[in-house]
């Protein structure tokens, strides 16, 4: 329990392109260093291509650094048994249009190891955790926006992961919306678990993260404590940090 | 494997709620319209034009349908990010493959049983009575859409492109409807330029040839048909896991 639930070690992430033998590079992150601790929740703000989903596919085992090392959970971020603590919802969760929420969260749950059993339960107690129950039955291809991101915090969620890393989970949502989705985040803390989330939303990062790092240019430039902005608030100082 | 288990589950639900088995019913459609054109145009064959008719036609549909699946599911699964909520999971990327496959083959298999009932409700009612060379015509004709899908798979993953995989792969179905006349040929020619790329076509390529039921005076060997299959398959499906595990998403 005492490891960090994700640390980053001087990762460098180049993008690759080969178009007509002619390759060009492109900067994901460079020389990024960054510990999450166990039971918080850390934000990553940054402007647009500045490193964050990169950062996150990282963590995931989805992107490989070019230079590096990516540890989750004590273990690699391909690892298959740190991937069964991980709970990741994407910033556009796509999903098969064929199926019900009900039985997305089958199929997801299945996937993550949740035995038959316990996968009932599971499902009905994170449907009703994001305010789903209503539109249990309905195809995912006829939702809105707002209940396919709940959809997207469900299936982050149904594991009962220890990191949950979430991309822009209320790009898109309304007020009401990004309140219940706030609301359900902080039951996750509650929990112990801990949650990396970024958001262009820096009021949101305000109040749920105890930590928040400022990625610019692939490279993480500061770092920040509650503390840091109760006076003056975390936007001048991004804002400061930024330009 | 139970997790290619549960991505195989997942893609036969896909193709049994899309449009995938309305191919099986335009079958139906297309031989029964047949029938009476050729009721008229065969004369006394009509029977044995209709069995060979609906047998090669059973095949065709099968491989458009697992080349269209071998070739699409997973560069889709790319393309709308559905893949980014798989491999974040606790699934490696063979498990992956193998469901996927897995899931269109077991969707091609039941399309073209249900092709097949619907060709022999035809023969029957046309006075056709069983013989045991329709169920090895059939075995064939699926196994031969088996290695060409996992060969397209392959390729699908090399060239990232549907278009790309789809065209050599078939190709590579005609061809490999020739192995025996390409062995033939590198074995007669002379220089060692045109022999040594020749022979090594000829065993790159699916050996088709061997799964013609048609092709045989007697009984099929199945273990060396079943032990071909699994080992052809299974060579290009690991060289697409290989692919698949050095990609980024």
């Amino acid at each position: 329990m005492g490891e960090a639930a994700l640390v980053l070690e001087r990762v460098t992430k180049t993008y690759e392109y080969s178009h007509l033998g002619r390759t060009t590079y492109t900067r994901g992150v460079e020389s990024l260093s960054l510990e999450v601790r166990r039971g918080e929740a850390f934000g990553l703000l940054g402007l647009n291509g500045s490193g964050k989903t990169t950062t996150f596919k990282l963590a995931l085992g989805l992107l490989r650094p070019t230079s590096g090392t990516v540890s989750v959970l004590g273990g690699a971020a391909e690892d298959p048994k740190s991937l069964s603590r991980v709970g990741y919802l994407p910033e556009l969760p796509y999903f098969y249009p064929f199926l019900t929420p009900v039985e997305a969260l089958r199929f997801y749950g299945r996937l993550s190891g949740i035995s038959e059993t316990a996968l009932g339960p599971a499902i009905e107690g994170v449907l009703s955790a994001v305010g789903l129950a209503s539109s249990a039955d309905r195809k995912l291809g006829t939702l809105s926006k707002g209940t396919v991101q709940r959809v997207g915090l469900a299936q982050a969620l149904l594991h009962d992961p220890e990191l949950v890393i979430l991309d822009e989970p209320v790009s898109g949502l309304d007020p009401l919306a990004i309140k219940e989705f706030r609301d359900s985040l902080r039951k996750v803390l509650e929990k112990g678990k801990t949650i990396v989330i970024s958001s262009h939303s820096i009021s949101e990062l305000e109040r749920l993260c105890a930590r928040v790092g400022i990625l610019k240019d692939g490279k993480l430039v500061r770092t920040l404590e509650a503390k840091e902005w109760e006076k003056g608030g975390l936007e001048d100082l991004f804002v400061e940090t930024v330009r | 494997m139970r997790k290619a288990a549960i991505l195989a589950w997942n893609s036969w639900q896909e193709n049994l709620r899309g449009r995938y088995f309305t191919l099986a019913f335009f079958f139906g459609l297309v031989v029964l319209y047949m029938s009476v054109i050729l009721g008229v145009l065969a004369a006394d064959q009509e029977v044995r034009v209709l069995l060979d008719f609906g047998l090669g036609f059973i095949e065709l549909m099968g491989l458009a349908g697992a080349l269209y699946g071998a070739t699409t599911t997973i560069l889709r699964e790319m393309e709308t990010k559905t893949i980014y909520l798989i491999l974040s999971r606790p699934v490696t990327r063979g498990e992956y493959l193998v469901g996927r496959f897995a899931g269109t083959m077991l969707s091609v298999l039941v399309s073209m049983l249900a092709m097949a009932a619907m060709h022999l409700a035809l023969l029957f009612f046309k006075g056709w009575s069983w013989q045991a060379w329709y169920f090895w015509a059939f075995l064939g004709a699926f196994l031969k859409v088996f290695v060409t899908a996992a060969l397209a798979t392959f390729l699908a993953i090399f060239s990232s492109s549907v278009l790309t995989a789809l065209t050599i792969s078939a190709i590579l179905w005609t061809l490999g409807h020739f192995v025996g006349e390409i062995r033939f040929m590198s074995a007669w020619g002379s220089s060692k330029a045109a022999s040594v790329p020749l022979t090594a076509a000829a065993y790159l390529m699916p050996n088709l040839e061997l799964l013609n039921a048609r092709d045989r005076l007697s009984a099929p060997p199945l273990g060396l048909w079943l032990g071909y299959c699994a080992a052809y398959a299974a060579v290009w499906l690991a060289l697409a896991r290989q692919l698949l595990r050095r990609k980024e998403f």
